[in-house]
């Protein structure tokens, strides 16, 4: 009641700020359109129960998709935690260095921050690897290289832009000979940002992306269909 | 130095329950002082004798989620964790001095979800899918 009366107070106001606009031609009408904070999810928590990224995801497919509404989508998603597990745990990318950042990304294999322990090893293989991690300045003679190797990975395979270069052309975005980030030429899951990436910003990625690999719900998307 | 007599003391120093859990979300049994928790539940600890941690892991954190991240350590405790200040915030005069009233809330990081960050863009997209167009070929046949 409470909200229907304050909704025809602000229709109220703005018919009047309306009336004012003629007058004055200095905008002042409050912005009737933007609904009261109430109503709106709470934008932070303090709750582990509920954390914000669940309150966050109100609403979503993903969060549909994540709730199983009869025993074969229960049967079907518990096949997909499982693949997802076996999936999340043996990441071998594919190792695309092109510039600075793949010493980046070769600290991350080192012995400090260790990808091992996640179960990330580097292929040399395209047909063999499941992740794609573009480190460095793509440019244009290198372009249809990189697509290629993309296209001989198996599916499904990710791909991570590393450093301003990849995701955006970065420092070189208006030289003529570089691509303004790889994204326009391969799709691309997890955008590491930096100049170049710290290797623990590109372990943080590989962390982001095994969320990523446990979010796939492939069985029940199937199911739904 | 990590060792099966290490581990072994650690149980014994922090209880079954203790390891269960600690097994689940650290990986390792480590033992120490309780220094403080955050405004989430995530509780920090110190140990500093060297004999039972090695000198750069004699601080950690215990996340409260199951589903844990580094982005949910808040900026004053990622100081403490990582040696920025000496003090735990709650101990820290300088930094509760300095601490803005106006200071918006933590949240950790939403990529993945509908609060992700978007950026605003008014422009025209610069890339285009492509349409496949096929213009008619040749001349029909009298």
């Amino acid at each position: 009641m409470a909200l229907l009366a304050s909704t025809r107070h602000r229709a109220l106001y703005s018919l009047t700020a309306a009336r004012f606009a003629a007058s004055r031609s200095l905008h002042s009408s409050a912005p009737v359109l933007l609904p009261s904070p109430s109503e709106h999810n709470p934008t932070s928590t303090t709750s582990a129960a509920t954390p914000i990224t669940s309150i966050a995801k109100h609403g979503s497919n993903q969060l549909s998709l994540e709730q199983p509404q009869n025993k074969a989508e229960y049967v079907l998603s518990t096949l997909d935690k499982v693949v997802n597990w076996a999936r999340q745990g043996s990441i071998w990318p594919m190792t695309f260095g092109l510039a600075c950042c793949a010493v980046e990304m070769m600290h991350m294999a080192a012995a400090r921050y260790d990808q091992d322990r996640l179960g990330v090893v580097f292929r040399a293989s395209p047909r063999q690897s499941d992740l794609m991690i573009v480190a460095g300045t793509l440019t244009n003679k290198m372009a249809p290289a990189l697509r290629k190797v993309y296209d001989q990975m198996p599916e499904p395979r990710w791909v991570i832009s590393m450093g301003s270069c990849a995701n955006g052309g970065g420092y070189y975005h208006y030289s003529y000979s570089v691509v303004r980030g790889c994204d326009r030429i391969v799709p691309v899951d997890i955008y590491v940002p930096g100049c170049p990436p710290t290797a623990e910003a590109l372990l943080y990625g590989m962390l982001q992306l095994q969320r990523k690999m446990r979010r796939t719900r492939k069985n029940v998307l199937w199911y739904r269909k | 130095m990590p060792s099966l007599a290490r581990y072994i003391r650690g149980i014994r120093a922090v209880g079954l329950k203790e390891w269960w859990h600690q097994m689940q979300y650290i990986g390792d049994v480590k033992a120490g002082t309780f220094v403080g928790s955050d405004q989430f539940g995530n509780r920090y600890f110190e140990n500093l004798n060297p004999e039972q941690e090695v000198p750069g892991r004699h601080r950690w954190v215990d996340f409260a989620q199951h589903d844990l991240n580094a982005s949910q350590v808040p900026a004053e405790w990622h100081a403490w964790l990582s040696h920025i200040r000496r003090e735990p915030p709650p101990q820290d005069v300088i930094m509760q001095n300095s601490t803005p009233s106006w200071k918006a809330p933590w949240v950790e990081n939403l990529t993945g979800t509908r609060g992700a960050y978007r950026p605003y863009n008014t422009v025209k997209p610069k890339i285009e899918a492509w349409q496949p167009k096929v213009a008619q070929r040749g001349t029909p046949l009298q």
